[in-house]
């Protein structure tokens, strides 16, 4: 009807305005399908040299992904091409610089260009020379959501790897171990004094402390390098050497490696930090507490499982009524905490987990290893002596140590056989199965077949009867224990539903102490193996 | 059609009395449903079911299920994933190849069970005892329930051409209403089940989270989930990994409709006068332009009229004029013919005029 | 030679179709009704409802709604000029939820207990009480609505008169009725959250099926004008021939604006929500597919065809609108609905099932078709005053 034009324009805008449109939606649909389809980049098996460069941190937020950097691949292919650490790393005051082709960070740019211009200079190189190179586009190296996977495992100077640093270092202590004077702000040693590296190197660079990280890998990795460079026998220099979980299973262990040389005592009363002697009064204190430290410098790894952050004794941060530096945490805390490891409550407690003693000990409740009196009295052993509170650096202290601990008595015996019932009947539920005819002497001996040598279980296990405790519970220890079904009813109690009823608490008992004990057999739900059925 | 004061005021009234009986919709209230005081539950414990199937074979028995192909103590059956069927109110599933573990998986007996909020003939109750119960006595078959029910429990019985039911787990409510206990938890043989009171069953269940930190996730699937279930569970894997659902949320079932039912007597209210007012505009609009058209084609009637009459008068008065004009023309003509005659008469006369036979003289 | 005729006349290829699919129909109820759900469909204990909630209830009541859109426009708002097509509209309407129902009694289990939610035992928590009270009162007003054709048919003058002065209060109470349960499906989904894609639920679900529905109404009703205008011509009269084409672009018109609103509302549901990163996926590419080529699409080319007063435009996308509300119903209903569960639980029709819906379609086209060809449908019975 109008002009032509007219209609020309009113009939594009409806068009043009669909097409726009549905160009924003399909521009959204793929913008987003982008961004939740996860990149091909992603490793399946992971690597445990991978550093993720993410140095422009210091600067403020990164514009684009940090760049997964696999550093094996690289001193790899530095060996290749006849070169060492120097390709990429800079020699400052004998140390090698751990930044990448310079000392400092000096500006973003800076430090952006010398990763970009060197690392894709490098890669270019090498294309160019039809060689196997690296990334060169942004997109290579700045992977948005990557799945990394790192199989990065921290490696612990354990006794073992010690022995072998000390053998290979001829006893020279101050090799690897230093103290730090803040006043003079130089590194001296004393011998006597040394401690493990993670005491002061913590995980990030402090003032005049610098991080753990950066400590082990100056002082171990270049000590490996100049040895290697005499082509002597040395240790990894490549990350995978350490901290590969492969690697350091090949890794060779001493079976017994001498007793590190550090004036550490052989028994000692565990100090508390409180005076000894007269002068203050000393009644109604728990007994001081023997510990025989050789034998627990055999039972663990390293120092650190208990001297966590120091050799010193545990009061000396953990006092009684709790202090700043031991983190408010109170010595009676470090000493019986269920779930610490470093506490020795705790460690105690992660050997009941042992398939040898979870069969009983995985049924008991969290809190009962403090309600029991005879607990408490295993360590806080109430012999009676002169003076029952010595003064805690006293040589009196010392000889008291060792005394205690010969007068600790392991318990070994069992139950004399013959008043341990060969089988016993079940027959208080024969429904739809038969009575079950449980070869009772056979699995009690079996248990105690299985603490026989543990040190720990013999101690604490402190009467003959405690080893039948384990099925015969809530009841006091005697050769005649309760029936089950004194207080096992017919079915769960209304009033009681903690109490399983009697075929439950029978089934419960069994089967998971048969779990926890990795039995294969019984199988729980092969019912005719334990009781025939009726019929 | 106008509408009358009268009728608008009688459809105010229907419209708010509408309004005023939808009390029952409540949606923008805090209202929340607690539970029952003394509901009873049932706890399953993960770690402790051994998967033996007892619970699934103690369930036929008592409900008088049809046998299975492959009996209770077959448990190859456990290979595979299974579902709650028409004949199975419960099955027990096996997750983990090494060191398994089992989950039994039944009706859980919500707090605010969706089956019932969604069922247009009440056919689900959920008792005071805790149990939701079907009645089919009831039942029209819509399988909207089914729809309904976030745990995909309800079973239906499709090849029952004539009474069809709907097939789910009843918590034994004829059992626990006599003070036995359900089917399952009678059977298990570990106790993996228990059975009591909701509150109690909760305390036990954190007192096991408490007592056994290592063992336990610290998560009550039940406590929450759905508004709450009465049947309550522990595990010591995932439950996303032992087939349990974890993105259900905590909003009962009910709630998520009670918006769009709170809306129906408003609708109702509202309608009839958003409706009956736009009639009401239109048809004013409608009177109003024919009232304007009415008034428009009367003033053009008029003005026509007007002019017509103008014109008549211009014309009457013109003919008249003519008229008129005429008239003294004639006159004119005639005055001038009756001069003209008279002359010519006086002419004639003057001829004749000596013998005046007829005595026209001058004297007469 | 005129029985020749007559044969000839009876079986014309539609008719022995129709005729074919009745027969098969008429089986497969017996079977239905005598073997079970389970032998009939593939419903599953997963999968509760299928096709006929999908398509027979939830499309048939869409497609329904233009009886209650064009009394609304003609007796509300005063567009006097569509008055022509609230008669046929009333008829579609009236007929789709008459064949609603009937195709409801297929599918649950216990027909006969169809009364029970009214009359017995009344669940009025459930949203499907509502759809159940909703539609019966609606299909009585239909009825109702329908009555004068059929009176003026039958010569009930007075009837017929007392009737049509009903009409007011009877369009009032469908757009009512048709308001609540149109809304009330979508509202049948709002409990199953975790069952159905985020991309398809949303807490607007009510709003968006009852935006749909009218936008079905405008688009079936100039559908179903294009059919009987090509297959009932000769049944037309002058008013109705005459109307035609006004009623393609005011309805077209009304259409292009609805669609381009539940295009935004929809749009706003994503947003509302943040689903955007559901876009990406394989359902999302569906969903785009939903609203780009089934709602953006038609809603332009309602706008072209009005624009440039192109009918066909109109008329072809009036029929790719329909289609969309069934895309729309089946992807919430079966395609979008059980999307977590692995495929081989998930559900597509028997045949018998897509038989039966085949069957009452045919059956309402059947049964429109004899009504238009004798009652004063598409023209106006000369004995009556135009209403």
């Amino acid at each position: 009807m109008q002009g032509i034009g007219k209609m020309g324009i009113k009939k594009i805008y409806p068009f043009g305005m669909g097409i726009l449109l549905c160009g924003v939606f399909v521009l959204a649909a793929v913008w987003t399908a982008a961004a939740a389809v996860p990149p091909a980049e992603a490793l399946a098996l992971g690597r445990a040299d991978l550093i993720v460069i993410d140095g422009l941190k210091s600067f403020g937020p990164l514009e684009r992904p940090p760049v997964p950097f696999y550093h094996d691949k690289h001193t790899d292919a530095m060996v290749k091409q006849n070169k060492d650490c120097s390709a990429c790393h800079e020699t400052v005051k004998d140390k090698l610089s751990r930044k990448f082709k310079r000392v400092q960070d000096n500006s973003k740019t800076a430090v952006m260009d010398v990763y970009h211009d060197q690392c894709i200079g490098c890669h270019k190189e090498r294309k160019s020379a039809n060689k196997a190179g690296g990334p060169v586009t942004c997109g290579e190296c700045h992977i948005k959501d990557a799945m990394l996977r790192s199989t990065w495992q921290a490696i612990t100077l354990d006794k073992s790897l010690h022995y072998r640093h000390v053998k290979a270092n001829e006893k020279k202590c101050e090799t690897c171990h230093h103290e730090f004077n803040p006043q003079t702000k130089a590194l001296y040693y004393t011998k006597g004094d040394e401690g493990a590296c993670l005491y002061c190197h913590k995980k990030k660079t402090e003032e005049n402390r610098i991080s753990n990280r950066l400590a082990s890998h100056q002082a171990c990795i270049a000590c490996h390098r100049q040895l290697a460079a005499k082509d002597k026998d040395a240790g990894p220099a490549q990350c995978s050497g350490c901290h590969d979980p492969r690697q350091q299973a090949l890794l060779e262990k001493i079976a017994d490696p001498p007793r590190m040389e550090r004036n550490q005592p052989d028994a000692v009363l565990v100090k508390t930090g409180l005076k000894g002697g007269n002068p203050e009064p000393v009644t109604n204190r728990m007994r001081p507490v023997p510990f025989d430290h050789r034998a627990h410098e055999g039972y663990n790894n390293s120092c650190r499982q208990c001297h966590h952050a120091d050799l010193k004794s545990c009061a000396t941060c953990h006092t009684v009524q709790g202090d700043e530096e031991g983190r408010q945490v109170k010595l009676a805390q470090a000493m019986h905490q269920n779930d610490a490891r470093n506490s020795c409550v705790g460690c105690h407690k992660q050997q009941q987990a042992e398939p040898a003693c979870a069969g009983c000990h995985s049924s008991i409740v969290k809190g009962r290893s403090l309600t029991s009196e005879a607990a408490c009295k295993t360590c806080h052993m109430n012999i009676p002596v002169e003076n029952p509170y010595p003064d805690e650096s006293s040589a009196e202290s010392k000889s008291m140590a060792a005394d205690l601990l010969a007068a600790r008595k392991p318990v070994v015996e069992t139950v004399p056989v013959d008043q341990i019932p060969e089988t016993v009947t079940i027959q208080s539920l024969t429904h739809d199965y038969e009575a079950v005819a449980l070869p009772h002497r056979k699995i009690v001996l079996k248990l105690a077949a299985g603490v026989k040598d543990n040190r720990l279980a013999a101690y604490f296990h402190d009467a003959p009867t405690t080893l039948c405790q384990g099925c015969h519970h809530n009841s006091p220890a005697t050769v005649k224990p309760p029936q089950c079904g004194s207080c096992h009813g017919r079915s769960s109690e209304a009033l009681n539903l903690t109490r399983p009823g009697l075929m439950a608490a029978y089934h419960q008992q069994c089967i998971q102490c048969h779990d926890k004990m990795g039995l294969e057999k019984p199988v729980s739900r092969e019912c005719t193996t334990c009781h025939a059925k009726r019929k | 059609m106008s509408i009358s004061r009268r009728k608008f005021l009688g459809w105010m009234g229907a419209a708010s009395l509408t309004s005023a009986v939808g009390t029952s919709a409540r949606a923008a209230s805090n209202h929340e449903f607690k539970g029952y005081e003394d509901s009873m539950a049932v706890l399953h414990d993960i770690t402790r079911c051994i998967g033996c199937r007892k619970c699934e074979g103690a369930c036929n028995t008592v409900n008088d299920l049809p046998k299975p192909e492959k009996p209770f103590d077959d448990l190859t059956v456990l290979e595979e994933k299974r579902r709650t069927t028409a004949k199975a109110y419960t099955v027990v599933n096996q997750f983990g190849g090494q060191a398994p573990t089992f989950v039994k998986k039944q009706c859980n007996h919500c707090q605010e069970p969706a089956c019932a909020s969604a069922c247009f003939v009440k056919a689900f109750t959920k008792t005071p005892e805790g149990a939701v119960v079907y009645n089919e006595k009831v039942c029209v078959g819509c399988r909207y329930c089914m729809i309904a029910c976030p745990f995909e429990i309800p079973a239906y019985e499709y090849d029952e051409p004539f009474t069809p039911r709907i097939m789910k787990c009843t918590m034994c409510y004829p059992r626990i209403t006599k003070g036995l206990l359900p089917g399952c938890v009678e059977a298990c043989p570990t106790e993996a089940l228990v059975f009591g009171k909701r509150q109690a069953l909760l305390k036990v269940a954190r007192q096991r989270i408490a007592d056994y930190p290592d063992r336990y996730v610290d998560h009550i699937y039940g406590e929450k989930e759905m508004g709450g279930t009465n049947w309550l569970y522990l595990t010591s894997k995932p439950y996303g990994e032992v087939g349990m659902r974890e993105d259900l949320g905590n909003t009962p079932a009910p709630k998520l409709t009670k918006g769009a039912l709170g809306a129906v007597p408003m609708v109702v209210g509202l309608w009839p006068v958003l409706l009956t007012g736009i009639y009401a505009i239109n048809k004013r609009k409608e009177k109003i332009a024919a009232e304007e058209q009415h008034a428009a084609v009367d003033e053009a009637v008029a003005q026509t009229n007007a002019e017509a009459e103008a014109k008549l008068a211009a014309a009457m008065e013109k003919a008249a004029q003519n008229q008129e004009a005429a008239v003294a023309r004639e006159v004119k003509k005639a005055l001038e013919e009756a001069a003209k005659a008279a002359a010519e008469a006086e002419a004639a006369k003057d001829e004749k005029g000596s013998d005046a036979p007829d005595g026209t003289s001058e004297d007469a | 030679m005129s029985q020749q005729a007559n044969r000839s006349t009876l079986f014309t290829p539609f008719n022995v179709i129709a005729g074919l699919i009745v027969i098969m129909g008429l089986i497969l109820t017996v079977i239905r009704f005598t073997k079970g759900l389970d032998a009939t469909t593939n419903l599953s204990d997963y999968n509760p409802w299928g096709l006929w909630i999908g398509f027979d209830l939830l499309v048939g009541v869409a497609l329904a709604a233009g009886g209650y859109v064009t009394s609304a426009a003609v007796y509300i708002f005063g567009m006097k000029r569509y008055h022509s097509a609230v008669r046929p509209a009333i008829l579609t309407a009236f007929l789709g939820y008459a064949l609603v129902v009937f195709a409801l009694n297929y599918d649950v289990g216990r027909p006969w207990r169809l009364p029970y939610p009214f009359f017995v035992s009344q669940g009025t928590t459930s949203l499907l009480f509502e759809v159940g009270a909703c539609v019966a009162l609606y299909l009585s007003v239909l009825f109702i609505e329908f009555s004068p054709a059929a009176m003026e048919w039958l010569g009930l003058k007075k009837a017929r008169n007392l009737v049509v002065k009903l009409t007011m209060v009877l369009t009032i109470l469908g757009v009512i009725l048709s308001t609540l349960h149109q809304s009330s499906l979508g509202a049948l989904f709002l409990i199953a959250p975790s069952k159905l894609h985020p991309l398809w639920y949303s807490s607007y679900l009510p709003i968006f099926f009852f935006v749909t529905s009218t936008i079905a109404g405008l688009s079936m009703v100039i559908f179903e004008s294009t059919l009987s205008h090509h297959f009932l011509h000769d049944k037309m009269d002058e008013a109705h021939l005459a109307g035609n084409k006004g009623l393609a672009l005011g309805f077209g018109k009304a259409a292009a604006w609805v669609l381009a609103g539940y295009f935004v509302i929809k749009t706003i549901g994503v947003a509302a929500d943040n689903n955007w990163h559901y876009l990406g996926t394989g359902y999302g590419a569906w969903f785009l597919v939903e609203m780009l080529g089934f709602v953006a699409l038609p809603a332009f080319m309602y706008a072209v065809g009005v624009r440039d007063r192109n009918i066909k435009i109109i008329r072809w996308t009036a029929a790719w609108t329909v289609l969309g509300i069934v895309v729309n119903r089946f992807n919430i209903s079966m395609v979008a609905f059980n999307y977590h569960l692995p495929s081989s639980e998930r559900y597509f029709p028997h045949w018998m099932e897509i038989g039966i819906s085949v069957f009452i379609v045919t059956v309402g086209i059947l049964v429109f078709r004899f009504i238009c060809t004798r009652m004063p449908i598409l023209y106006e019975h000369p004995d009556y005053e135009s209403h």
